[in-house]
């Protein structure tokens, strides 16, 4: 079994400062949010002006506008945007598939967590951390404030390696929660044994944005690049021992990647349909450089 | 069809092996590699369309293994050594590999080598065997040995200055009664082949050549050379005669250079006869060799040049000691070879127990009384009584005597008895000469001259030396040659070899010719079919087929693989 990175591996100074440049854009913020870097559907007293609106009985009089009234003769006042936090919760996928392979999955999946909370407190939003395998684990509860990054890097190191992937549960589960709405990224292979179907479906019922970052590697595509993956095999599934006898042919490669391949599509559709973000990560390559093609104007709007 | 390497039970059982070996091997194939996998979420629907195998039970896909076995088989077939036909697996071929001074021109005994090589591969090494043609005939490759072994061989021959000897071999053949039902006798290189011999062959020999040739090109050669006592009666000097051949339509007529000893002979000495005959007379009877060479080149060199060694004859001076018969002394003074002399004699002539010139060979008379036979002949050297008694027979020229009318005069039987002695002698009834008129008979002198000359020890010269030919017997000689004992004292022929030099046991050595006319006219023989070993259908083609055809299964095989339609 490959080992997760540490906790000096992952808080990498290059690699956070590398970060910098990068902002997460929320097209919508919930209303009931802290004062903070995104602006958000209440009108107030912020800094920017937003809009005009006709006085009513119990508006602040500083808000008038004094030129029109005379010009016009009736009472408006000015209205400026309130801009509030985006709370990020982060759903890091321990389960034993992302511990089995080398490099493991669970390597890149931290690192994009790092890198999303990074820039997130980088905001002055809240970031919160869960994870999950089989249930549920809260990690660290959503907080704000730049100081919270070491410890938060440290909650991820201790991250340790879980059971079977129960996605659909968790996710119910996370919605049992009431959390205020924000920002939910899923970060897993999104191997649960419902199937595309039933993560969708869960998927569908949360309350928060969401942003789907799914860990994937070369061979899942193309299994002939496992090299021992030939001739009669026995699968044995990581996390639930299930053994699957086989003879690799062709034609069982075949299958394989026609199903593979309706996984995927199923997770874009679902994405496509709910307007939901989905990233896919090598967990063989770099994540920063991943992470630089996924911010590429500099901001990742969700 | 049939098999050269394995019976045909055996074929079939190496096929149910086969098939019984591949169909535990695709039981056995079933071990699995446990392999940890992410997930086998996508595996599932693969595993559920292609079950996999498990032991003992049915196979999954029986016709991938019926397309195993179908490769298999094919090539277990090409390792039998399939043949065409039934008549073609009894077939012996013996591929006849001519040697002769009928394959030296150009590069048809290239060609020749190159068709047999070829035909050889395709054939099975235990039912073919090679043999070489030359001046004589020997198997080159046996029945069972490895064709490279040939290659090794062949690279130390030539095209032979011989005569072929292949109509021997088809006589062996003939002869040989516990040969295979069905031969094939493939001759490569241009050695005619007699029509008689060839139609004598038993049924089941089947007599072809493996090459075709083209009608051989312009030649000429020395057809005949041999040497006669000179007509001009010198007794120490012979005539030479030479005999220009050619194939047909090439004129006899040639320009010759004619050497002895390495010098020339003029021009003006050779006597130009018709029909390429030459003579050149009078050339001195010393031993040396005559050297015959054509000057214009042709197609054939190999018969451009002929040798002869020239008899050596030597005046042998004899002895006369006591009182003897007058007609001995006219017939020693009739032979210019022979002189009385008393100093230096080789051999003496005297009455019995007269005791001169003790220690020289002697020819002697006796009184009939004191000798049973009318002949006694003291002989020297290791053969037996009979060999000897045959040779002195012709050497002495008592073949010549008329025995019966001898001893009708005698009334008494005329015999010869010979015992071996130190020094040669002839022991000869005094009353032959004196009482019963030997001495007027025509063979009084051959006798007087041939008994001295054999008890002088003169060695044997012969008229002419053929390659390929046997050597001249008394009979077919000129009336004055002798001819060595050896040769012909079993009255067998003695066959020469290969055109050069021999040394019989006297150790005079002897130049032989080649002095063939079927070479030198190209002869052909008889007409023979003209075709490969196996004729066209060797076991070449059906095993190049079996593994074209094993090869096309794989590649099948491997399309269905890749395609995924087979396991």
């Amino acid at each position: 079994m490959a080992q997760a990175p540490t906790f000096a591996e992952l808080f990498d100074p290059e690699f956070l400062a590398a970060l910098a440049p990068f902002e997460l854009h929320a097209r919508r913020v919930a209303r009931d949010g802290r004062p903070a870097e995104k602006t958000s559907r209440d009108r107030g007293f912020g800094l920017e002006f937003a809009d005009f609106k006709s006085y009513v009985p119990g508006d602040d009089l500083r808000a008038i506008d004094w030129n029109i009234y005379r010009r016009l003769g009736r009472l408006f006042v000015r209205v400026f945007e309130e801009h509030r936090d985006l709370p990020v919760y982060l759903l890091v996928d321990r389960s034993s598939s992302m511990y089995l392979e080398t490099p493991p999955r669970i390597g890149a999946g931290l690192r994009v967590a790092l890198a999303l909370a990074a820039i997130a407190l980088g905001q002055h939003d809240s970031v919160g951390l869960y994870s999950f395998s089989g249930m549920l684990s809260i990690d660290a509860k959503a907080a704000a404030g730049k100081h919270r990054l070491v410890p938060f890097a440290e909650r991820l190191a201790a991250l340790d390696e879980r059971d079977r992937t129960d996605l659909t549960g968790t996710l119910r589960e996370l919605a049992s929660h009431r959390l205020r709405q924000g920002l939910l990224v899923v970060i897993s292979d999104f191997f649960d044994p419902g199937g595309a179907e039933e993560i969708a479906r869960a998927l569908g019922e949360s309350r928060h944005r969401l942003l789907l970052v799914q860990l994937v590697k070369k061979a899942d595509a193309d299994p002939t690049l496992h090299g021992d993956l030939h001739g009669d095999v026995r699968l044995l599934d990581c996390e639930s021992a299930e053994a699957v006898d086989l003879t690799i042919t062709p034609a069982t490669l075949a299958r394989y990647r026609q199903s593979y391949q309706e996984f995927n599509e199923a997770l874009s559709r679902f994405a496509s349909d709910y307007g939901v973000g989905i990233v896919r990560v090598d967990a063989d390559e770099d994540v920063l450089d991943q992470l630089g093609v996924l911010f590429e104007t500099g901001t990742l709007t969700v | 069809m049939s098999f050269a390497n394995l019976p045909l039970l055996g074929v079939f059982a190496g096929i149910a092996a086969l098939a019984g070996l591949l169909f535990l091997l695709q039981l056995l194939r079933i071990r699995h590699v446990e392999v940890a996998v992410p997930t086998t979420l996508f595996w599932r629907a693969a595993a559920r369309e292609a079950p996999v195998r498990v032991l003992s039970g049915v196979f999954r896909h029986p016709l991938a293994y019926l397309l195993v076995l179908a490769i298999c088989a094919l090539l277990w077939l090409a390792f039998a050594g399939p043949e065409a036909a039934e008549d073609r697996a009894a077939t012996y071929r013996v591929l006849y590999l001519d040697g002769s001074a009928h394959s030296a021109g150009d590069d048809d005994y290239e060609r020749a080598v190159d068709a047999l090589q070829g035909d050889l591969a395709g054939l099975p090494e235990g039912r073919r065997e090679v043999v070489w043609g030359g001046a004589r005939n020997y198997k080159l490759l046996k029945a069972g040995e490895d064709r490279l072994l040939l290659d090794r061989r062949l690279e130390t021959l030539a095209p032979e200055v011989a005569p072929s000897a292949l109509n021997e071999q088809l006589r062996l053949l003939s002869l040989s009664g516990a040969g295979p039902d069905s031969l094939e006798f493939v001759i490569y290189g241009r050695a005619p082949a007699d029509a008689g011999v060839v139609e004598s062959l038993p049924p089941g020999i089947e007599v072809r050549r493996g090459i075709d040739y083209a009608e051989p090109a312009d030649n000429r050669g020395i057809g005949a050379l041999g040497v006669n006592t000179a007509a001009s009666g010198s007794w120490d000097r012979v005539d030479l005669l030479i005999r220009i051949a050619g194939n047909p339509g090439v004129s006899a007529d040639g320009a010759l250079a004619v050497s002895v000893g390495g010098q020339s002979v003029a021009d003006d000495r050779l006597q130009r006869l018709a029909d390429g005959l030459v003579v050149v007379r009078d050339l001195p009877a010393d031993g040396r060799t005559v050297e015959v060479r054509l000057e214009a080149a042709d197609g054939l060199p190999i018969d451009d040049v002929a040798r002869l060694t020239l008899p050596e004859r030597n005046v042998v001076r004899i002895a006369l000691a006591g009182d003897l018969d007058p007609a001995i002394r006219h017939a020693i003074e009739a032979d210019p070879g022979l002189e009385v002399a008393a100093e230096d004699a080789s051999v003496v002539v005297r009455p019995r127990g007269s005791g001169a010139f003790d220690g020289l060979p002697a020819l002697e008379f006796a009184p009939a009384a004191d000798q049973a036979t009318a002949f006694e002949i003291a002989y020297t050297g290791d053969d037996s009584a009979e060999l000897a008694l045959r040779a002195s027979v012709a050497a002495l020229g008592l073949d010549q005597i008329d025995a019966a009318g001898l001893a009708t005069e005698a009334q008494r039987p005329v015999g010869v008895q010979l015992q071996h002695a130190e020094l040669p002698g002839i022991s000869v009834w005094s009353e032959l000469l004196a009482q019963y008129n030997f001495t007027g008979s025509r063979s009084f002198p051959l006798f007087v001259s041939r008994a001295l000359r054999w008890l002088a020890g003169e060695p044997p010269w012969h008229p002419y030396l053929a390659a390929g030919r046997p050597v001249p017997s008394a009979s077919e000689t000129w009336s004055s040659a002798t001819v060595n004992p050896a040769f012909d004292a079993l009255g067998a022929e003695y066959i020469l070899g290969a055109a050069g030099t021999i040394n019989p046991s006297e150790g005079v050595e002897q130049a032989v010719a080649l002095l063939s006319d079927p070479v030198t006219e190209g002869h052909t023989g008889t007409v023979l079919d003209v075709s490969e070993a196996g004729g066209g259908l060797a076991s070449t083609g059906l095993l190049t087929w079996f593994i074209l055809a094993a090869l096309v299964l794989l590649g099948a095989e491997w399309f269905l693989y890749q395609r995924g339609l087979m396991p």
